[in-house]
């Protein structure tokens, strides 16, 4: 009797025992589950990664990209957050700045300082706020300009614009009123809005910016010289009629669709185009050439996501290992299989890159692109300009005079957050 | 005896308990999550707040609301929410009653066009935006094709959601077609409830059809014409998703509505006092108007 209750007991603590040594992490993510990210994740990353750490375990949670952000938010108020989160770049800052995220550059110095270098800048900078890195990068993406070979070879042109001076040439050319109705029906340009998001590859290729280097100032830099050619620019090609409404909001035929259709000749679009238009179009002929060069050279957008380790985590060092997993040679290089561009220097001129049917143009545009300033503020920040943008091309509102005014809405976000 | 009174209290203190009881699911209910989130967001009103409660908020006082009555955006969300309470009540009352009127007289098919008119009440409204937003589009948008195509009454397209001039017609028409079937249904059960013999008795006097609708009819809807107008002034006010749907407040924010300032201030921002802020006020006002309404129109005539 005595025996089997120690027995019992011995089992007790044993199965205890093993329950306390493997350490579950969850891992909130917004792969779609019907991609092939998803898959790669759940049928081969995890599984290697659980098989070199037999003491972690790791749960991943899907959320809709649309849900995250209420989920993270919902999550913070209650402090029950996953242990690492695949974030937007722009939240980072947000995040960092009410405390939930882990600085890793401090909490685990001596990894941070040997991983570090190895990253691009571009997307590294958006893990950054007030001096400290508060994540690591794990995607990037940038947007390139998408030219319509059919338009273009109807008006005499057999390759996309390398400078502005021949977009805007080209723009005018392919604008047309075919059924004679007196409306254009096939357009130069689209694009789906005026926020910094669209509008980056304009400011910073004419030589403009919206902050300063440091993201403490906007005086000077929202309303530089180059700032404003770009918005007059696009406001002269939009009243010009050679930009379809979709860029104000008017509604209607979406870019990729119309790109597909040939009715824009030229739009703006991240990698993600490809699928979509393809899902759709499986035949359609997909050509993309840099953002036009203008006195700022070719600069287009950063977008992509950083993973980071929230501060409500119990699992922090554990955490830790999955983020240098996610984020080393090896897996960054199996995610391009599935066109997730990767974030390490090593992969640039890596052979899977050069092979990829379109990554090519996107990572020749990632070497100049531009991220949006990393600051808490920026939420507000993208509104401030997205409206000034709007107060010049939908409601006739001088450049200078809109500009100025932004620079000094932005100037009061940045004293917010000194 | 003693036992007798004593069971009789019991049974009285019983049934008390059990009527309480029954109240009491809905009543912790309203008090979680009505009664508690007002207070609440008062509170909250009047700090700095941060989202992590780890960090302690800044008492700041009445600063947020001081800071509100000076924020040009809120003037224009403000004037938007009413604009598009003033607008959209009448025309789904109107409209409703019309339907309901006409629904009412004809005996073929009342179940029938009941369902189809109601149909737009039960469906998302993320949907019927997205849906409108396609209606209202400048180039292939349904309402230029009509408008221009087939009955030539304008010659180019409308940017209907594109100029600020115009953005808000897309976000009302959806308002009122949304809500017809719900007014509709409402003065529908409420033509039922008039007795037959009234308007019987008025034809034996000679009443004729709009007489019977003036003086009949109109007066006995009164009270589901009150219930009405507050239940659709209080849903007017809380107009967010159409909004956020079709034009995000843009094009320069000339279609920003309370509820939409009140969330991209909390929600993108991280400005949750400001937010509640904006929230207390919309209650205060939206509480205020729906009392007066009932207080001015209650008195019942009959």
């Amino acid at each position: 009797m005595r025996m089997r209750k120690a027995l019992l007991v011995l089992v007790a603590i044993l199965a205890v025992g093993m329950l306390l040594a493997v350490e579950e992490i969850t891992f909130w993510h917004t792969y779609s589950t019907n991609s092939g990210e998803y898959n790669l994740l759940t049928a081969k990353i995890i599984p290697e990664f659980e098989k070199a750490h037999p003491d972690i375990k790791v749960k991943e949670t899907q959320v809709n990209y649309n849900d995250m952000r209420q989920r993270l938010i919902v999550g913070t108020a209650a402090g029950v957050l996953g242990d690492v989160i695949r974030m937007d770049i722009i939240w980072v800052p947000q995040f960092a700045e009410i405390e939930m995220l882990v600085p890793v550059d401090i909490v685990f110095a001596e990894d941070f300082a040997k991983v570090k270098d190895g990253f691009l800048p571009g997307p590294l900078s958006t893990c950054e706020w007030k001096g400290h890195y508060y994540g690591l990068p794990l995607d990037t993406n940038t947007q390139v300009l998408l030219w319509n070979r059919k338009l273009f070879e109807e008006v005499g042109l057999s390759e996309g614009p390398k400078t502005m001076d021949e977009f805007i040439k080209y723009a005018k050319l392919l604008t047309k009123d075919k059924n004679g109705d007196g409306q254009n029906d096939q357009w130069g340009y689209a694009d789906g809005g005026l926020g910094p998001w669209n509008t980056i590859p304009w400011i910073y290729s004419f030589g403009g910016h919206i902050l300063d280097s440091t993201n403490q100032k906007a005086e000077g830099f929202v309303n530089s010289e180059g700032s404003i050619r770009a918005l007059q620019t696009v406001k002269d090609l939009f009243e010009s009629g050679f930009v379809a409404d979709t860029i104000i909001g008017g509604g209607g035929i979406g870019t990729f669709e119309g790109y597909a259709e040939n009715i824009y000749s030229m739009i703006l679009a991240g990698p993600w185009a490809w699928p979509i238009i393809r899902g759709q179009y499986p035949d359609a002929e997909i050509n993309a050439v840099v953002f036009p060069a203008g006195d700022g050279g070719s600069r287009s957008v950063v977008g992509g996501e950083n993973i980071v380790i929230t501060e409500t985590s119990e699992h922090k060092a554990a955490s830790w290992e999955f983020v240098k997993y996610m984020t080393s040679h090896e897996v960054q290089k199996a995610f391009v299989e599935v066109s997730q561009m990767p974030v390490l220097k090593s992969l640039v001129e890596d052979q899977v890159i050069i092979e990829h049917p379109y990554f090519h143009v996107f990572m020749q545009q990632l070497t100049t692109a531009v991220a949006r300033s990393p600051h808490p503020g920026w939420n507000q920040i993208n509104d401030i300009m997205d409206q000034a943008w709007q107060d010049v091309i939908v409601a006739d509102y001088g450049v200078k005079e809109s500009l100025d005014y932004a620079v000094e809405l932005i100037e009061r976000v940045l004293a917010e957050y000194r | 005896m003693i036992f007798q009174g004593c069971t009789d209290l019991t049974r009285e203190t019983r049934r008390k308990w059990a009527g309480l009881l029954f109240v009491l699911p809905g009543m912790l209910a309203y008090l979680v999550w009505t009664i508690y989130p007002i207070f609440n967001g008062f509170y909250m009103s009047l700090f700095k707040w941060n989202l992590n409660p780890r960090i302690p908020n800044e008492f700041i006082g009445l600063s947020n609301y001081v800071k509100l009555f000076q924020d040009p955006q809120f003037y224009v969300a403000l004037s938007n929410t009413i604009k598009y309470a003033v607008i959209t009540v009448p025309f789904q009352l109107v409209l409703g009653l019309l339907v309901a009127v006409l629904l009412n007289r004809g005996k073929k098919g009342q179940t029938l066009f009941r369902l189809l008119y109601y149909l737009p009440v039960i469906t998302s409204w993320v949907v019927v935006s997205v849906l409108f937003q396609y209606l209202f589009a400048t180039r292939g948008g349904m309402i230029n094709f009509l408008l221009k195509d087939v009955l030539h009454l304008i010659k180019t397209d409308i940017k209907w959601l594109a100029q600020t001039s115009t953005a808000m017609i897309p976000i009302y028409t959806l308002g009122i077609w949304k809500g017809i079937g719900w007014t509709m249904l409402i003065f529908l059960a409420g033509l039922q409830s008039i007795p037959k013999q009234l308007y019987e008795a008025a034809r034996i006097d000679g009443a004729g059809g709009w007489k019977l609708f003036a003086k009949i009819t109109m007066p006995l809807l009164r009270p589901t014409f009150v219930f009405q107008l507050v239940m659709l002034t209080i849903g007017g006010f809380n107009v967010f998703l159409s909004v956020l749907i079709m034009t995000g407040g843009g094009p320069r924010n000339s279609t920003q509505v309370l509820n939409t300032y009140m969330f991209k201030e909390a929600f993108e921002y991280f400005h949750f006092g400001y937010g509640a802020a904006i929230a207390v006020v919309f209650f205060i006002m939206v509480f205020t108007i729906s009392q007066l309404q009932r207080r001015f129109l209650k008195s019942d005539p009959y």
